[in-house]
């Protein structure tokens, strides 16, 4: 590496004052030759870019690992341990450790003589694992930790089965039978396992169905009622009780009643009509250490049974899982079941964010660059815009409190909507007000990638086109903006990524833990701007920090930050894919 | 601590009633609670602002209750305990749950913009568990050893600061491992209700770490092995172990069990509220009125037990559904 004086430009050595001595000049040679050719800078270079990459990496590799392994269905095993309790489960987790001497002092004596003899012959330390034992109306617990020195037998029992369940979380258990109103129909555990295999698809579409029922039809006659009841609140409020209007409003409100009170009980009738014919089947398990249980097949949203299950069929377990976290609501105060609501949130959330952020920011950028002389005024703003760059993203949510939720949505209510008072229409939280509140988040990052691009735009351009006698607005239509395009472009990939990555403004201004109505669905006027709704980086906070069953919600707070940066990424996907049509078209157009 | 008494003195009655064996959690509803019938003719939103601690409770009701009416609209936001009475007085929320009672500067703040007071549902029994490390071998608490390791002032009456585990009696690597302090923040119901009642009203010491939810705290308390921490019993894992509490620096340790929650034998045993804006003598709209209703029938007290609390019984019920007028 050590170069040849020879090599060394002498010119680059000259000194601004007085005579350098010898040696000291001989050390800033060699390293200006350094320098000069360019290795110590490529180290540096590539080994911060290696860096980045290797915590990127590991980050994505530790999502994607635990994200990814979540769901594929796990063994079962039955443990029992020295004190003759049977428990069975799924292992979750292992750990060595070393066991205190008060572990064994609180056992029985045989056995803790046993189990310190056990741990003895390994060093004094043991290895333990958390068991998901499930069937918490029975237990009391999800969760328990069992140490090898306690464990008397263990084994992986043929007809274990995992049942997952709309509530109450997993239960495990054997099959014992099969009852249909009532009676035992079958009392082997394959026979039984045929009989749910036959039934359970049939009573999930009839359960779907009831839901049908009830969300939709039962649905729409309590709209119609809600709104009659509201024209009478109208009514009172603006015209006094004794009006002709309020009086008509209100027998109309009773009419309204009276007939959904008639449809409501004709459909209920067939609700319970299929309630009744699913409530005929039953599912009798019993658990590891002995106790009965009947489960409605129902309530049975998914059972298999685990040990007994080929590569094939894991896979397909795994599948649906996916198919249902992805498609359905969630359950269990959001520990179970799917995100749907929440990546229904994100996404329009962010698409809202972009079609507010994007005209807004690419016009003002527009006026700096095109229109307005530079000064200092113009400087100042500039340098506004980029300090706004830095404002902790809390200030705008909670900016977004007091200006969008509180005033104006507090105006819209009184204005539009004061039969619902003291109820808030607009005058809280609401996907609308978030959007609005992370477009202004995000304006600086559009106007700066704008500005930069109509920079990029060559002078000469312009000039030409003024030459042929074009407007200035001409100028930036058919010149400028054609070709700082896929700079805009740019300007709000950034937007979109850092919108849809923020959590904290919007726990202020409509992000709940809970909001399975969407805002948009195919009730009047479709588009439902003022709800609250469900976000998937609020709904990771939500599991990581919030959960009751803690330890079931770990690895669901994995999945969902890998679901996060798979719709994240595939956002800016679009985007770079629209930026680089638009580029082409660009290019096309010109030669 | 007056509240303290109230709810010791009602437990203690029902606790004759119900001091039955549990034998299985699903049991431990009162089989007088009525089941839920649905009525026609509701449909709305609903907004909940309150507890962090009931944050799953009210989920797991909104749940139940759209299963009822799926088109009702259920918003709920927990962010503390402080953060309902605000959002009663201000209209936001029909619904403030809250993990202790309001404290009389909010219900005068209230009283002040309505007229009257608000009214306190009493939706189910909680324990404040004192959680440590899983492998913590320490076996009760006093409440002044309590307040000894959490508070500055120990108004407990203990003599000594407690630093270490090796003040609390632990030998070998737990004698001068320095003990590791999980709580609240301050806008939490579980902050005040233990402040209150655990650390008789003195400050927190500065080492405290305040965690943002319930189940942070616990786990917390699970990675660190040195660590001892507050929360609802609701949110107890695998990872942690709940120690015995004693009233008295002298007395027995009382494990935290359902039936010592009954009996009020439990020191930090408490109501969990909901707050509704109800004036007396008047209906309640019938979204709330079937709400409430919800939350007082079985369905709604097992999603109670579900949540890892303990229902109230018949008794309770029926009072407080009589305060609000539904019979």
């Amino acid at each position: 590496m050590n170069s040849n004086p020879a090599a060394t430009p002498q010119t680059d050595d000259v000194p601004s004052g007085g005579a350098p001595r010898a040696p000291r000049r001989r050390a800033q040679r060699s390293s200006s030759s350094l320098l000069a050719y360019g290795e110590p800078m490529l180290w540096l270079t590539g080994g911060a870019l290696t860096i980045c990459l290797v915590m990127i990496i590991g980050l994505l590799a530790l999502i994607f690992h635990q994200g990814i392994t979540t769901f594929w269905p796990a063994p079962l095993v039955q443990i029992t341990t020295l004190e003759d309790r049977t428990f069975m489960g799924e292992v979750t987790r292992e750990e060595t450790f070393a066991p205190a001497a008060t572990v064994f002092t609180q056992l029985a004596p045989e056995v803790a003589q046993q189990a310190r003899r056990t741990v003895a012959a390994n060093d004094g330390t043991a290895h333990r694992r958390l068991v998901r034992i499930g069937n918490f109306e029975l237990t009391g617990d999800h969760f328990n930790w069992f140490s090898d020195f306690m464990i008397r037998d263990e084994r992986r029992p043929d007809w274990a089965v995992t049942v997952e369940r709309l509530s109450w979380g997993r239960f495990y258990g054997f099959p014992a039978a099969f009852l249909v109103d009532g009676a035992v129909v079958a009392d082997t555990p394959a026979e039984v396992w045929e009989r749910y295999e036959a039934h359970h698809n049939e009573i999930r579409k009839r359960w779907r169905q009831r839901r049908h029922l009830e969300t939709h039809a039962i649905g729409k006659l309590n709209r119609q009622e809600e709104k009659a009841r509201l024209e009478m609140r109208t009514a009172l409020l603006q015209h006094g009780p004794d009006a002709a209007r309020y009086a008509a409003a209100l027998e109309r409100l009773e009419t309204v009643q009276r007939r959904s009170q008639i449809e409501t009980a004709r459909l209920r009738e067939q609700i319970n009509a299929l309630n009744t014919e699913n409530s005929r089947y039953q599912l009798r398990l019993v658990t590891a250490d002995g106790q009965e249980k009947n489960l409605a097949l129902e309530e049975i949203v998914r059972a298999f049974p685990a040990n007994r299950l080929s590569l094939l069929e894991k896979t397909s377990i795994y599948l649906s899982r996916w198919w249902e976290f992805f498609s359905d609501d969630p359950r269990e105060a959001n520990s179970e079941g799917g995100v749907f609501p929440a990546i229904f949130g994100t996404v329009v959330m962010t698409l809202v964010m972009s079609l507010a952020v994007v005209p807004f920011g690419v016009l003002a950028a527009l006026y700096l660059r095109e229109y307005a002389k530079a000064g200092p005024l113009i400087s100042a703003v500039r340098i506004a815009i980029n300090n706004l760059a830095g404002v902790p993203s809390i200030v705008f949510g909670v900016f977004g409190l007091g200006f969008f939720c509180y005033f104006v949505g507090g105006t819209i209510d009184q204005l539009f909507f004061s039969a619902k008072l003291p109820s808030p229409t607009y005058g809280t939280g609401g996907i609308l007000w978030a959007s609005l509140t992370l477009a202004l988040l995000t304006l600086p990052v559009v106007i700066v990638a704008t500005e930069e691009a109509l920079a990029a735009v060559p002078g000469s351009m312009r000039e030409g086109s003024y030459a042929c006698g074009a407007s200035k607005w001409q100028t930036i239509k058919r010149i400028v903006l054609p070709r700082a395009m896929p700079g805009i472009m740019t300007g709000m990939i950034l937007a979109m990524a850092r919108g849809a990555g923020e959590v904290a403004p919007l726990m202020l201004v409509g992000a709940v833990k809970l909001a399975p109505e969407l805002p948009v669905d195919t009730i009047f006027p479709f588009l439902h701007p003022e709800r609250s709704f469900m976000h998937l980086g609020f709904h990771i906070f939500d599991l990581g920090f919030q959960s009751q069953n803690s330890e079931a919600a770990k690895p669901m707070v994995f999945t969902t930050t890998l679901l996060l940066i798979v719709i994240i990424a595939s956002l800016n996907l679009g985007a770079v894919l629209l930026r680089n049509r638009l580029r082409k078209k660009f290019i096309s157009g010109v030669f | 601590m007056q509240s303290k008494q109230l709810f010791k003195g009602i437990l203690a009655g029902l606790a004759v009633i119900l001091m039955v064996t549990v034998p299985a959690v699903a049991q431990m509803v009162d089989p007088d609670l009525k089941g839920y019938t649905p009525v026609s003719g509701v449909s709305g939103s609903i907004k909940s602002v309150g507890s962090d601690s009931m944050n799953n409770e009210m989920t797991l009701w909104a749940e139940g209750f759209l299963s009822f009416y799926p088109n009702v609209q259920i918003e709920i936001e927990g962010k503390g305990s402080s953060t309902a009475p605000v959002a009663l007085i201000a209209g936001t929320a029909q619904f403030g749950p809250m993990s202790r009672a309001m404290k009389a500067k909010e219900i005068d703040d209230f009283e002040k913009r309505y007229g009257y007071k608000p009214t306190a549902l009493r939706t189910s029994i909680d324990m404040l568990a004192v959680y440590v490390n899983k492998d913590n071998p320490i076996q009760g608490l006093s409440l002044q050893q309590l307040d000894a390791i959490f508070s500055k002032g120990r108004r407990g009456g203990a003599t000594k600061d407690i630093r270490t585990w090796g003040d609390l009696g632990l030998t070998g690597e737990w004698a001068n491992a320095p003990i590791s302090l999980y709580g609240r923040n301050a806008a939490s119901g579980t902050y005040g209700f233990f402040k209150e009642n655990a650390l008789f009203g003195g400050d927190y010491k500065d080492e405290v770490k305040e965690q943002p939810g319930s189940s942070s705290v616990v786990q917390g308390v699970a990675r660190d092995k040195f660590g001892i921490g507050y929360s609802g019993i609701g949110y107890r894992t695998a990872d942690v172990r709940v120690v015995a509490l004693s009233p008295t620096a002298d007395g027995t340790p009382v494990e935290a069990s359902p039936e010592n929650a009954y009996t009020g034998e439990y020191p930090l045993a408490r109501f969990l509220y909901v707050y509704i804006n109800h004036r007396p003598g008047s209906q309640l709209d019938p979204l709330r009125r079937e709400f409430v209703r919800y939350i007082f029938s079985r369905q709604g007290q097992e999603d109670v037990v579900k949540d890892g609390y303990y229902p109230v019984p018949a008794l309770i019920a029926e009072e407080d559904l009589a305060t609000v007028g539904i019979q």
